[in-house]
């Protein structure tokens, strides 16, 4: 088990962290957004012993806390990664796969490199500069949480106010697009 | 590792001699090199401007992503999209090595030959 936070907060981050034994890693670049075109967090992928992934992007939770929210079942997906580890049993097929994450548009690799100046304007201490730079990367790509949500703390902003549910609309609005597999849904 | 995201605070465009420091590739005669790889420059005079090496250009040549901050003049350069095509076409996990909270740095690889569940999560 590998976590990463998709974040330069690590003090915020180690706050999760009571009492986890595995690796907890601190992604502030964002790195992993582009390599393996993550768009939203949590994004879980499953890779087996020779580095091949056994199952890309899955948006899973391992509790059943935001169900209501999300109407995905923790219980299935925790069924289907138990039987890989424990049997090896496949879960997914590779095929379905290859087309589960769909790769990042110009403009979605552009947001990320804005996002990541951003970043740098705001510790450098220009917030100004730094905000021309996330309302830049926010056009580019709308629909990417890790640019748009993980902005909103550096901008002053609560990533679970006013902001969040404004995102979660626009969102909705435009059909819930992720790069991954987005799970079966109750609701 | 020269494939993890690159920013250049002073801009795209480097002295020759720091573009090793910069992006982890040398300019030779035959080309773009990284130990014993090397990439065809088609056109040597694309890379160049006044005097010195514009690294957007040569990121191109390595099909890794750029930006150029018009206004600050900070430039961010991307990872290679041969690396995500890999993860997406082939299912091939890329390799990454990022520091955990103590700032020790751990490799994908580091785990080789066992099963990886690999979350990513936030603080946001």
């Amino acid at each position: 088990m590998i976590a990463v936070a998709i974040d330069e907060d690590v003090d915020k981050v180690r706050a999760f962290t009571d009492g986890i034994t595995y690796p907890v890693l601190i992604d502030a670049d964002h790195l992993l957004t582009e390599l393996y075109a993550i768009s939203n967090v949590p994004t879980v992928l499953l890779i087996d012993e020779d580095d091949r992934i056994a199952h890309p992007n899955w948006s899973a939770f391992a509790t059943d806390t935001f169900r209501e929210i999300t109407g995905i079942d923790s219980a299935a997906q925790l069924a289907a990664i138990r039987a890989w580890v424990l049997e090896g049993t496949i879960p997914i097929d590779p095929d379905d796969a290859r087309d589960a994450v769909g790769d990042l548009s110009s403009e979605e690799e552009q947001a990320k490199l804005w996002f990541r100046i951003g970043v740098h304007l705001h510790h450098a201490g220009d917030d100004e500069q730094a905000g021309t730079a996330f309302d830049t990367a926010a056009a580019l790509a709308p629909h990417d949480w890790t640019v748009r949500r993980a902005m909103l703390p550096l901008r002053g902003g609560d990533p679970f106010g006013q902001g969040y549910l404004d995102l979660a609309a626009e969102y909705n609005a435009a059909g819930r697009p992720y790069h991954g597999v987005a799970s079966a849904r109750n609701a | 590792m020269t494939d993890e995201p690159i920013l250049l605070a002073d801009g795209p465009l480097v002295e020759l001699d720091r573009l090793d420091a910069t992006i982890g590739w040398t300019l030779k005669p035959q080309g773009l090199c990284r130990d014993e790889t090397c990439v065809i420059v088609p056109d040597r005079s694309a890379l160049e401007r006044d005097g010195l090496i514009d690294v957007t250009a040569v990121a191109a040549l390595l099909d890794r992503p750029s930006v150029v901050d018009g206004g600050s003049g900070i430039a961010a350069i991307g990872a290679p999209r041969a690396a995500r095509r890999g993860a997406l076409v082939d299912l091939v996990a890329p390799d990454f090595v990022l520091p955990d909270l103590d700032g020790t740095p751990h490799a994908l690889s580091d785990h080789r030959s066992k099963k990886r569940l690999l979350v990513a999560f936030s603080s946001w």
